[in-house]
């Protein structure tokens, strides 16, 4: 007898099993270029993933400050946590950067969640989950850094390489471009950023021997408007710079997982771009290996490189310089600032990449030296077959991806510093499509770390104060114009210094540590301080005696009491 | 002592890896059927997959899409006890409430090449073999790929 079955209907989002409303207020509507070329005029939004083009994660917010900061305290939490299985179980990590409009957080999550959250409240407004493969390449954990906001989409990078724009009212898809090829090993996880009518989105996959990449696409259309590979091919500028014969400019690397910023007057965008591949066996890559290890000046109307300066040539510790190229001025001149995983604090003059000064900004470099004129010199690296070797600062770098701050109230920069060393053993491998590309074996030490929080003066390059931390410091920064300096810990403290003299004024444990980006709003005149915790990522790498520690999925929001 | 890889199957079988409350309290995960969509005439694809009686399993446990796109998908419960389905889709997550011998639908949507687990989140289903894969073949777009020359496979 046929079983006469009950009728189960059609499957539901899952959303609406939840205590969401559905949409948002339509304040991303209003959203334009003009207006995040003039964000920091609007201290209640975190309009663009750095606060402004200048990446400088400084708000000029100041009711929060250093008189009233040790009554801060926990106004909201949003949790989303898992279900079901999802790619990098063990390595998901909370690391994007809250976007903040008139009322309204957007903030993209592990595994291909974006949330819009009522600023105020940490009502849910609305979610969006994209699905994203269990088996997709992934060399630093399941996360994504952020989403951009303009024009009424939020437009947000995903794992399996795709470039989504949302409705930023409802979260419901408007278009939806392949960026790369997950095949290949690629995949995305940088935090896009709006430039006039286009949205910028590099790739990631440099261990996996791909060939990096910059895109735009039409923000209205999701067409692409260009691409700007990072390794040349054969007969282009930089070519000379990889070996005449084979193909080791074809899985190159140079990839762009980390967003730029951005000078309108000079119309140039500044973008870190990543580590050659493979990682540690320079002998199959003779040469500079441009442009990796990089920050190049991209026009934005056509994707063409004006300048770059190299600041790890050749590399053979890993030494990504995907991080934020910081832009100020300083007597006149138009400057950038950086912190490179290779341990020096580098000044260059952003018109034409000239280099004006460069200072260590760790305690020890062992890997080689870099004179005040830029001249590299290798000491210490996998050179033989089979054979270890010590050096510091270990392939997470000085400074990881997460990033500095730069106050023009204090005139400091502020950068959350790692002091870790690490044992690499060249072991050669043959090239295969979407298999690691690292070319060593790797073990980050155990031991002899700590880390700080340093205040640098860009004048002189030294060191203005340092907030020491038994483990190194793993988050970004910000800073506000209540003399304070942000920091978490990934012991799970959140800390608040002053910016002047580096002591800390307040802390909070949040019980997961910290590798995001926290950003500062204000919503009908109470400032808040928005934290993503959570625990993961590539742990391995950048601090391996914390491999045990509690993970989490939590964005803690503070105010002071009302 | 280890099996050749091509014996594993078999060997799990006779292990009784495969059933509910043999070798293990549970079923290991996604072994069973495997099953093709098949792509009707307005480019959706459609698959059946069912919950047999005590099996605590998928059936099939690898549902095939042959590129990326929309999969229609029929999901019977033939058990004598409730379960649901969450399956994975762009958008959203996609739920599904199943009673006992209840039968729905989801309308599903994966634009990319990999696979993707489904499964029933409800007490420990997933641990006890309630847990299935979607596999979507094909490639990315030709423009969305490397401009390089083809390169060694694994």
């Amino acid at each position: 007898m046929a079983t006469e079955y009950v009728d189960a209907g059609r499957a539901v989002n899952q959303s609406t099993l939840s205590f969401g409303v559905g949409s948002a207020p339509p304040v991303a509507r209003d959203v334009t270029y003009e207006r995040i070329l003039n964000a920091r005029s609007e201290p209640q939004n975190w309009l663009t993933y750095y606060g402004a083009y200048d990446g400088q994660r400084y708000s000029p917010l100041d009711q929060i400050n250093t008189e009233n900061v040790k009554d801060l305290r926990p106004a909201w939490v949003f949790q989303a946590g898992t279900q079901g299985l999802h790619a990098g179980p063990s390595t998901y990590s909370f690391e994007a950067t809250p976007i903040v409009v008139d009322g309204v957080m957007y903030v993209s999550g592990w595994d291909g969640w974006v949330w819009a959250l009522d600023a105020r409240t940490g009502q849910e407004l609305w979610r969006h989950k994209h699905a994203i493969p269990y088996d997709v390449s992934l060399c630093c954990g399941n996360v994504n850094r952020g989403v951009a906001v303009a024009e009424g989409k939020v437009f947000v990078a995903t794992l399996n390489a795709h470039v989504l724009a949302l409705d930023a009212e409802t979260g419901k898809l408007v278009w939806d471009t392949v960026h790369g090829d997950v095949r290949a090993g690629e995949s995305a996880t940088v935090a896009p950023l709006v430039v006039k009518n286009m949205v910028i989105v590099g790739s990631s996959g440099g261990e996996f021997g791909v060939r990096g990449h910059l895109d735009a696409y039409d923000i209205e259309t999701g067409e692409r408007v260009w691409r700007c590979y990072m390794i040349p091919k054969p007969g282009e500028p930089g070519s000379e710079t990889w070996p005449a014969e084979g193909e080791a400019w074809a899985r190159g690397g140079g990839n762009c997982w980390v967003t730029g910023t951005y000078d309108p007057e000079l119309n140039l965008l500044y973008w870190g771009t990543g580590n050659p591949a493979p990682d540690f066996d320079g002998e199959v890559r003779e040469g500079d290996n441009l442009y990796t290890d990089c920050v190049i000046a991209v026009n934005p109307d056509n994707g063409e490189i004006q300048w770059h300066y190299q600041y790890t040539p050749h590399d053979l510790w890993d030494y990504d310089s995907n991080m934020e190229n910081i832009l100020f001025e300083l007597g006149g001149r138009k400057l950038l600032g950086h912190f490179d995983k290779n341990g020096y604090f580098f000044v260059l003059d952003r018109t034409n990449g000239e280099l004006v000064r460069v200072a260590p900004f760790v305690d020890r470099i062992t890997w080689g030296e870099i004179d005040a004129d830029g001249k590299v010199t290798p000491k210490v690296y996998p050179e033989n077959e089979g054979e270890p070797v010590h050096f510091w600062p270990g392939p997470a770098g000085g400074k990881e991806w997460t990033h500095a701050a730069y106050s023009p109230k204090t005139r400091l920069f502020y950068a959350p510093v790692q002091e870790a060393g690490s044992t690499v053993t060249r072991r050669r491998r043959e090239f295969k499509e979407s298999i690691p590309y690292w070319g060593a074996g790797v073990a980050v030490d155990l031991t002899d770390l700590y880390g700080y929080v340093g205040a640098f003066d860009p004048t002189n390059g030294k060191e203005a104060w340092r907030w020491r931390n038994e483990v190194p410091m793993c988050a970004s920064v910000l800073a506000t114009g209540g003399d304070l300096v942000f920091a978490g810990a990934p012991t799970g403290e959140y800390n608040a210094l002053n910016a002047r003299t580096g002591e800390l004024l307040w802390q909070f444990q949040c019980g997961s540590g910290h590798h995001s980006s926290p950003t500062t709003y204000s919503v009908d005149g109470r400032q808040y301080i928005a934290v993503p915790v959570g625990w993961g990522a590539w742990t391995e790498g950048f601090l391996p005696s914390m491999l045990g520690a509690p993970a989490g999925d939590a964005l803690f929001v503070f105010a002071l009491p009302e | 002592m280890a099996t050749a890889k091509e014996e594993l199957s078999v060997v799990v079988r006779e292990l009784g890896l495969d059933k509910q409350n043999k070798a293990t309290l549970g079923r290991l995960l996604a072994h069973g059927r495997l099953a093709h969509a098949e792509e009707g005439p307005d480019g959706r694809m459609r698959a059946q997959v069912r919950i047999a009686l005590d099996e605590l399993a998928w059936d099939p446990a690898i549902i095939v899409m042959p590129h990326a796109g929309d999969l229609e998908l029929e999901v019977i419960n033939d058990d004598d006890n409730t379960h649901c389905a969450l399956f994975p889709s762009n958008g959203d997550n996609q739920f599904m409430w199943l009673v006992n011998h209840s039968r729905g639908t989801a309308s599903l949507n994966l634009d990319g090449p990999g696979y993707y687990w489904f499964s029933s989140p409800i007490g420990n289903d997933e641990g006890r073999g309630l847990v299935g894969a979607i596999v979507v073949l094909g490639d990315v777009p030709q423009e969305a790929r490397l401009d390089r020359p083809p390169q060694p496979q694994p």
